[in-house]
């Protein structure tokens, strides 16, 4: 399904048209999920952001225009604020982190290919751009987009000072705004 | 901190969107949100770009309750009972002390105004130049009022705030704004009972409508979300 699709799905859902909203999470809740599993690393969890996420897209349909991108890019960017709220809720990141070697299986997602889509993911519209970056500073920024990482988690993960991975960071997204703007 | 400086909105835009931008300075960058426009797009112009990394993740099918969830939250079809827990009850002990802490955080901070409290919604009623008036932040249990420097003062009357229906309902009040720094108002029920297309403010005698129906409606602005 293409933008123009979405876009036009979204403008009947804004008119309250149900058929339309639900044609639309049928087009666009696979991604929408992906993106929320490689934040929160829990299926249940996950669950709870996209259902979240899509009462928000059916109250807030009219709210989209075309300067916050693609129809998809503005749905992806209500889950994923979403899930980081979660994921920010300290005790739930805490009691997953203790918990996580007595999980449930069923909702664990740790030991399974879903864990890491991003490594194997297609190539995104930034990706040209992210070509232009030395490779710590891409690392950095992809660690914080799909897991949620906080600079300190960026910093453990990457087994490196903290400086560095804020130098990296910073410097990398403006060296993105750059190639952005050419 | 200059938000004029065009590099520096866009470090911390870019590290909004990006999630790394936490804790205060996020709360304090969310305020400023609502009250800039140019500040708003360029938090738009960085989502547009980095959410095509989440468009490029192969998708992934969610359960079929999702959708028969969604579908029970808005009202499309009748709540079954649950037969699945809302919450892993591992975490149940978690949140019992993350209430505790929540409530300790509330009663000992020392500027209550930056408690971090998730904003479901927000309006933002302007001016026709475009000014920021009022920041409207809808919470679960009330409405979070702040009145910038814009607002009009009229030392004879009141501005009251209203909530306009979908359905064609008479509007409805949802009491007084501050002409000056900030308040609460009580969310009411039928916040969540009926569609509203916008929000409305009129100028009112002092103590607001005589009539419990607008007398002069000077602005409307639509719902919407952070």
């Amino acid at each position: 399904m293409d933008t123009s699709q979405h876009l036009q799905l979204l403008s009947a859902t804004a008119q309250g048209d149900r058929k339309a909203f639900s044609a639309l999470y049928e087009a666009t809740s696979g991604k929408l999920y992906a993106v929320s599993l490689q934040l929160l690393q829990k299926r249940d969890l996950a669950e709870e952001a996209l259902q979240e996420a899509y009462v928000r897209i059916w109250h807030n349909a009219s709210e989209y225009n075309e300067q916050r991108g693609s129809v998809l890019a503005w749905m992806i960017s209500i889950v994923r604020y979403r899930a980081l709220d979660m994921l920010r809720a300290a005790k739930v990141r805490l009691d997953y982190q203790t918990h996580e070697s007595r999980e449930d299986s069923d909702t664990a997602i740790s030991a399974s290919p879903e864990n890491n889509l991003f490594e194997r993911r297609d190539r995104a519209k930034i990706d040209d751009c992210m070509d232009h970056l030395e490779k710590p500073q891409s690392d950095a920024i992809t660690l914080a987009y799909f897991r949620g990482f906080t600079h300190q988690e960026v910093c453990h993960h990457m087994s490196t000072p903290l400086g560095s991975v804020k130098s990296w960071i910073r410097r990398g997204l403006e060296r993105l705004k750059k190639c952005l703007e050419t | 901190m200059n938000y004029n400086d065009e590099n520096l909105k866009n470090a911390l835009s870019s590290e909004y969107v990006l999630g790394t931008l936490k804790g205060r300075a996020r709360v304090r960058y969310q305020r400023l949100l609502l009250e800039r426009s140019d500040v708003r797009q360029n938090v738009w112009h960085w989502e547009k770009h980095l959410n095509t990394l989440g468009e490029s993740l192969e998708a992934q099918k969610p359960r079929a309750e999702v959708w028969q969830n969604i579908q029970q939250r808005l009202g499309f079809i009748e709540i079954q009972k649950k037969t699945s827990k809302p919450w892993p009850t591992f975490l149940l002990p978690g949140a019992a002390l993350a209430a505790t802490i929540f409530f300790a955080v509330i009663l000992f901070w020392p500027k209550p105004e930056i408690v971090e409290v998730p904003t479901k919604q927000i309006a933002i009623v302007q001016n026709a130049k475009a000014e920021a008036l009022w920041l409207i932040q809808i919470m679960d249990d009330k409405l979070h009022i702040r009145a910038t420097d814009n607002v009009t003062l009229h030392a004879d009357n009141d501005y009251e705030l209203w909530m306009l229906a979908k359905d064609g309902r008479a509007p409805v009040s949802l009491g007084l704004l501050p002409k000056t720094g900030e308040n609460n108002l009580d969310r009411p029920t039928l916040f969540d009972q009926i569609e509203i297309a916008a929000l409305a403010v009129s100028l009112e005698p002092l103590g607001g409508s005589p009539n419990g129906q607008p007398t002069k409606v000077l602005f409307t602005t639509e719902l919407m979300m952070l």
